[in-house]
């Protein structure tokens, strides 16, 4: 199976494909949940972050950044025809990486959120890779479900996660309300 | 004044953080995970409004909104979809079925709750 197509994940990107494509995305303390449907062959990713605490410092808050993440995931799963009761789900990163100072409580906090959220909404998980002290570079091939990982740390990376780190205090915007 | 309201959302979490925004104002929440449960909640409850996703598996929030439509008792009860579907184009389907508003996910509570307020009034 050739993969022409290759998508860069960034904090807060979502991408699913009909389409043999490879989502890619670096993940330090943030997590990337991969959703595969096997029977239509469909597979997408997020990468999100909870920031430490929310707007009003309430935990709900904070863990809105990752209910939406999760929610437009799965939508656009929906729009291209796949079935949530056959998502395999896999997990990957909140790690709490030595080189990055600041709270570890967020790689921790973002795991136990992943961990929540896939009980209460009933989703298999396939496999998962998530805590250490690596950084995680991850591919994963929406055709077969399969997910490369490899820990990854060295200057360039460090950058990358600092500029994502920087990031996170900042909060997506609410949407729109219309009224016909 | 306190209402009824439905909640149709496939996702558990999203039902409940929706739930929790409504409670504020001390109104009921029913909740049902897609079209179809929602269709049969309304046969046995009075809700004053319905608030649905889009995208569900089985019946989505379009083709509840239109089923309701074409229903005798249903035909003016309050629709308001909350989806993260925010393009004109999709709107513009919603007002097409029906739907009394359109509010684009992540959403503020107090917007939420601001907006049920008003439609509520609307109504009587």
């Amino acid at each position: 199976m050739t993969y022409e197509k290759i998508i860069t994940l960034h904090v807060g990107g979502v991408h699913a494909s009909a389409e043999p494509t490879v989502i890619k995305t670096l993940l330090g303390s943030c997590i990337a949940v991969c959703l595969w449907d096997p029977r239509a062959r469909i597979g997408g990713m997020n990468h999100f972050m909870l920031p430490e605490g929310g707007g009003d410092g309430s935990l709900e808050d904070a863990t809105r950044f990752g209910v939406h993440a999760m929610d437009r995931l799965i939508g656009e799963m929906l729009k291209l025809g796949a079935e949530p009761r056959r998502f395999a789900v896999k997990v990957f990163g909140g790690a709490s990486v030595l080189a990055l100072k600041g709270a570890t409580s967020v790689p921790q906090a973002n795991v136990e959120f992943v961990r929540t959220f896939l009980a209460r909404e009933g989703f298999h998980l396939a496999a998962k890779s998530v805590g250490g002290t690596y950084p995680r570079q991850v591919h994963f091939f929406t055709e077969s479900g399969k997910a490369l990982v490899r820990r990854v740390i060295g200057p360039q990376v460090e950058a990358a996660l600092l500029a994502q780190e920087q990031r996170r205090r900042q909060r997506p915007p609410f949407g729109d309300v219309t009224l016909f | 004044m306190p209402s009824t309201i439905l909640i149709v959302d496939d996702s558990t979490t999203m039902r409940a953080m929706v739930r929790r925004a409504l409670e504020e104002d001390r109104h009921q929440v029913l909740e049902a995970s897609h079209g179809a449960a929602a269709l049969a909640a309304l046969e046995q409850a009075n809700a004053d409004l319905v608030i649905t996703d889009l995208l569900m598996p089985g019946m989505d929030g379009l083709a509840l909104t239109r089923a309701l439509r074409a229903s005798e008792r249903f035909r003016a009860l309050p629709i308001l979809v909350l989806t993260t579907e925010g393009a004109g184009s999709m709107k513009e389907q919603g007002r097409a079925a029906g739907a009394t508003g359109w509010l684009v996910k992540p959403f503020q509570p107090d917007v939420l709750r601001q907006t049920v307020r008003r439609v509520l009034e609307q109504r009587a």
